[in-house]
């Protein structure tokens, strides 16, 4: 067991760098977009009697390219075309590459400089994710621990429950942008009632104490939260509920019941454990999503998340940072994967003998 | 624990978060503006975006700065708008005096020493400095004199009446603060300014950048002082920003009367950076927001439809300086003759466009310049009309021929070339909603006439590089201007062809009128100029003016001094002061 989990674990990051790679060399590939975007644009920008032409902008071009170090070649590879002879010709560019610099300083935990503020990547991710991963974190736990009681009991009396299986089908049905608004509409409107703050974490009020500060901090969370929870839970509760369901209807429950064991203890005891080989891939996709973010709700509740810093990034072909992210998603998204199989090894041991 | 404990203890965690949320912040010193954006950066040279550039200018001070609310040049740090000279026909020179007052925090008078720095700062390598360098190169020497420490003179390559204002519009830096050696005074600016990109590495110049960045606002704030009225408490980004009026801020002490240009009211300023539109707004009806400027048309006409009832609000409105246009790619072979380009601009309605988009509010324009300018405004032109007839009437004229059935588009031949069939593809940023109405009607109109059109709704980065790259017939986007500068070189002139000048547009006539625009020795004869410009524009029709739109900014009615200007951000935040509450009867 440890040495498949071990041997997974290494093929898991190999397949994070080579996933970062490819990120990163295609991404750098399309940088003459990005270099203009970091420039003003002509039309954006009040154009004083110095702009002008295109060699003036050619120079500006250059200029920034020296200094985020993207005059370098690309790879330790590149191709020239001779201008006369349409010849093709491969160059070895030795270490003097920008993937080979990006490598080496990622290796030394140095992920790189934001091409729009100049920070560092590993300092805009972490921030980013010290608020992503309370609000998804907490959203996720809540949605698995509502999904369990409400499965079973979904369960046990499938046709006394029938009103709320259609309540969470129309909640499955609403877009995650729907639910927010309606949560922010009515539960922090003046007009209704205003019992949640409107927008993201406000500067902190230096006269409240610890206490007061982190009620603040978990009630800013509350609507977010619900949000993020009220739209993963009725795809979890459906699926949990369905396979719990099936089970019931098999001959090992039908067994149980004759030895007199109660409707709970048949679900607790035989029938939940193998009704979680699909919830168990729903779980694990919720784990790349936690550090990915939830953009939408970043952006309505106005949280600074990694939603929003990748989303911004992609907008700004702001590279250095969309490959942070990337990465990061990636790794979590494999190491989902792996936890997942090893949750399978647990919950079957069919799977474990026959791997 | 049972359960009933349990759900007790839920029970009152609940009311306790209810209870400490339910106060509202009662700091009257304290002003809250909204932002869309976070800054991104406070360094004074990278103009990121519009919000970089109203803390910069809160934080720093130019020479000269735009009093938004006359739409005027005021001097700041100089003590009066610079003296022009020109030197024979290729030179300018213009001469400033500092105000004797202007001083840094520590008391240090600002000098002629601190403008050449900070000039030389902007071609110092190795920094963020690359849109100054574009925008200030054209400045290219000072001269100072050790007798006179206040007094300069800034050489000009080349003669332009934009001069005047445009050679002090930027924040001046502390030398001594970045560079206490004066290591940089032994370059001249002219020599910087001529380091090739490629240059060998300068240990001196590598110094002084290093110390420049760790001194950098987004680093440490208190390192790199400006001389402006506001300085910076906290930064948490994508959160808010705060500034806080300083203490000792020279004009206080040393101006009476103190110049509008140079008040400063509001003590505390909060900006918080709300992305979504209608939460903003829902933030502004609760209080928790005082200013919310720039607003959508929507959030606008919904508050004027539905008054707040827990915080009153004041909506202001004025004309803006952003101009919604369509281009042509005048390279595509279908857009290159003026006829075609004149007859596809009778399909656009502007008046309709901008009763549906802006509800009525802002102007028509029948070129770029605003008409708010009256000086330079072209009113002998007529407007271009919603005209269908006309449209396929024009393009008959231009050679194009209709087939006999009803679904049958327009074809044209050329001698010696393939036969050409007017179809057309309309890109615009997918996130603005205001494109899409344009570019959907565009199409429908067009679709009455046979004109087949294919609408390209593009991601913004996507867009740019198109764009760019000439990959669009028709594209709808926005033009941001001023009444102060009119160099159209970089979006109409054949040099910028390949950068600015999307639409490929270049003839001799026009490019000699933009050269004599930016070189024009009179204001009248520059407005006799762009008069000209505004027409030859409307006969070639590279791109077709839609309108200009309307500034829109509500703010809390407990706010006093709140004055809209025409310019970005739409209304002047130093006159801010909150009206005293009235206090509880006893």
């Amino acid at each position: 067991m440890v040495g498949v989990a071990l041997r997974r674990l290494a093929q898991t990051g190999l397949a994070v760098w080579a996933l970062a790679s490819v990120v990163f060399l295609l991404s750098y590939r399309d940088i003459d977009a990005a270099v203009r975007l970091a420039l003003p644009d002509a039309t954006e920008a009040t154009a004083g009697p110095g702009a002008g032409s295109a060699a003036d902008q050619a120079t500006q071009q250059a200029a920034l390219r020296q200094r985020l170090g993207l005059d370098l070649p690309l790879f330790y590879l590149s191709r020239t075309t001779d201008p006369q002879l349409h010849w093709v010709k491969w160059r070895w560019n030795g270490a003097h590459n920008q993937y080979h610099h990006w490598a080496m300083g990622l290796a030394r935990g140095n992920w790189g400089v934001s091409f729009r503020t100049g920070e560092a990547v590993t300092a805009r991710l972490g921030r980013a994710l010290s608020f992503t991963l309370p609000l998804t974190g907490t959203a996720a736990f809540l949605a698995v621990l509502c999904a369990f009681g409400l499965g079973q009991r979904l369960a046990r009396r499938p046709r006394g429950h029938s009103l709320l299986q259609a309540a969470l089908v129309v909640l499955h049905a609403l877009p995650l942008f729907v639910v927010a608004l309606a949560l922010l509409l009515t539960l922090a409107n003046p007009e209704v009632v205003a019992w949640f703050p409107a927008y993201g974490l406000q500067a902190a009020d230096a006269g409240l104490d610890t206490w007061s500060q982190a009620g603040q901090y978990a009630l800013h969370l509350v609507l977010p939260v619900a949000a993020l929870t009220l739209t993963a839970l009725p795809e979890l509760t459906l699926h949990l509920s369905g396979a719990l369901t099936r089970e019931l209807r098999s001959d090992y429950a039908t067994t149980a019941r004759a030895k007199g064991l109660t409707e709970q203890a048949i679900i607790r005891h035989h029938a939940l454990r193998n009704a979680l080989l699909p919830t168990i891939t729903l779980i694990a996709e919720l784990l790349p999503a936690l550090v990915a973010g939830a953009v939408v709700v970043e952006v309505v509740f106005a949280l600074p998340g990694m939603g929003r810093l990748l989303a911004d990034a992609a907008a700004a072909r702001d590279y250095p940072v969309l490959v942070g992210g990337i990465l990061l998603i990636g790794a979590a998204r494999l190491l989902a994967l792996l936890l997942a199989d090893l949750v399978y090894f647990w919950a079957d041991p069919r799977i474990r003998w026959h791997s | 624990m049972t359960q009933h404990s349990l759900r007790k203890l839920l029970c009152i965690t609940i009311a306790g978060l209810l209870y400490s949320c339910s106060p509202q912040r009662a700091d009257t010193d304290v002003i809250r503006v909204r932002w869309s954006h976070d800054p991104e950066t406070l360094d004074p040279f990278q103009f990121s975006n519009q919000a970089s550039l109203d803390a910069v200018n809160l934080l720093h001070l130019g020479l000269l700065e735009v009093d938004l609310t006359r739409l005027k040049y005021a001097p700041v740090l100089a003590e009066s708008l610079p003296t022009t000279h020109l030197i024979g026909d290729s030179l300018t020179e213009l001469r400033y005096t500092l105000r004797a007052a202007a001083a840094w925090d520590n008391g240090c008078p600002v000098l002629a020493s601190d403008v050449a720095f900070t000039l030389k700062l902007m071609f110092c390598p190795d920094l963020p400095n690359e849109a100054a360098r574009a925008r200030f190169g054209f400045i290219e020497d000072i001269t100072t004199t050790a007798t006179a420490p206040r007094r300069f003179t800034l050489v000009c390559r080349g003669q332009s009446l934009e001069y005047l204002v445009a050679s002090g519009d930027f924040p001046i830096l502390s030398e001594a603060a970045i560079d206490p050696r004066g290591q940089l005074r032994r370059y001249s600016l002219r020599a910087l300014q001529r380091r090739p990109v490629t240059a060998p590495a300068d240990t001196v110049l590598l110094d002084v950048a290093r110390r420049y960045r760790a001194a950098s606002p987004d680093q440490l704030p208190g390192l790199l002082p400006g001389c402006g009225p506001y300085e910076l408490v906290a930064w948490e980004r994508d959160r808010y920003l705060t500034l806080r009026r300083k203490t000792n801020w020279w004009p206080d002490a040393q101006l009476q009367p103190v110049p509008a240009v140079l008040q400063a009211l509001p003590k505390q300023l909060e900006y918080v950076i709300i992305p979504d539109a209608a939460t903003a707004t829902l933030a502004l009806r609760r209080g928790d927001l005082d200013v919310y400027p720039q607003m959508p048309a929507r959030e606008y006409a919904r508050l004027q439809t539905s008054p707040s009832t827990s915080n009153p609000l004041r909506l202001y409105s004025s004309l803006s300086y952003s101009v919604v246009m369509a281009g042509f790619n005048t390279r595509q072979p279908v857009l290159a003759d003026a006829l075609t380009r004149q007859a596809l601009s009778h399909c656009f309605d502007a008046a309709g466009l901008l009763e549906a988009t802006q509800m009525g509010a802002g102007t028509r324009t029948v070129g770029i310049l605003s008409p708010a300018n009256r000086i330079n405004y072209n009113d002998s032109l007529a407007l271009i009309p919603f005209d269908l007839k006309r449209a396929a009437a024009l393009l008959r004229q231009a050679g194009w021929q209709r087939g006999p059935e009803a679904d049958a588009g327009w074809v044209r031949a050329v001698a010696n070339r393939p036969r050409q069939q007017l179809a057309l593809r309309v890109r615009y940023r997918a996130e603005e909603t205001l494109f899409a109405t344009v570019a959907l009607q565009f199409q429908a109109a067009a679709a009455k006439i046979g004109v087949p059109v294919t609408l390209l709704p593009t991601e913004s980065g996507t867009f740019s590089s198109s764009v760019h790259t000439g990959d669009f017939d028709v594209y709808v986007r926005m033009l941001n201007g001023n009444p102060f500068m009119f160099n159209f070189t970089p979006i109409f002139h054949s040099e910028a062809i390949g950068a600015g000048n999307t639409t490929g547009f270049d003839t001799p006539a026009s490019d000699h009128l933009i050269e004599a625009i930016t070189t024009a020795e009179t204001e009248q004869r520059r407005a006799h100029l762009l008069r000209r410009f505004q027409a030859l524009m409307q006969r070639e029709m590279p791109v077709v003016p839609l309108f200009f739109l309307p500034n829109r900014v509500a703010a809390s009615s407990s706010l006093t001094g709140l004055q809209v200007s025409s310019l970005k951000p739409g209304y002047a935040v130093k006159t801010l002061v909150r009206a005293p509450q009235p206090s509880p009867a006893p």
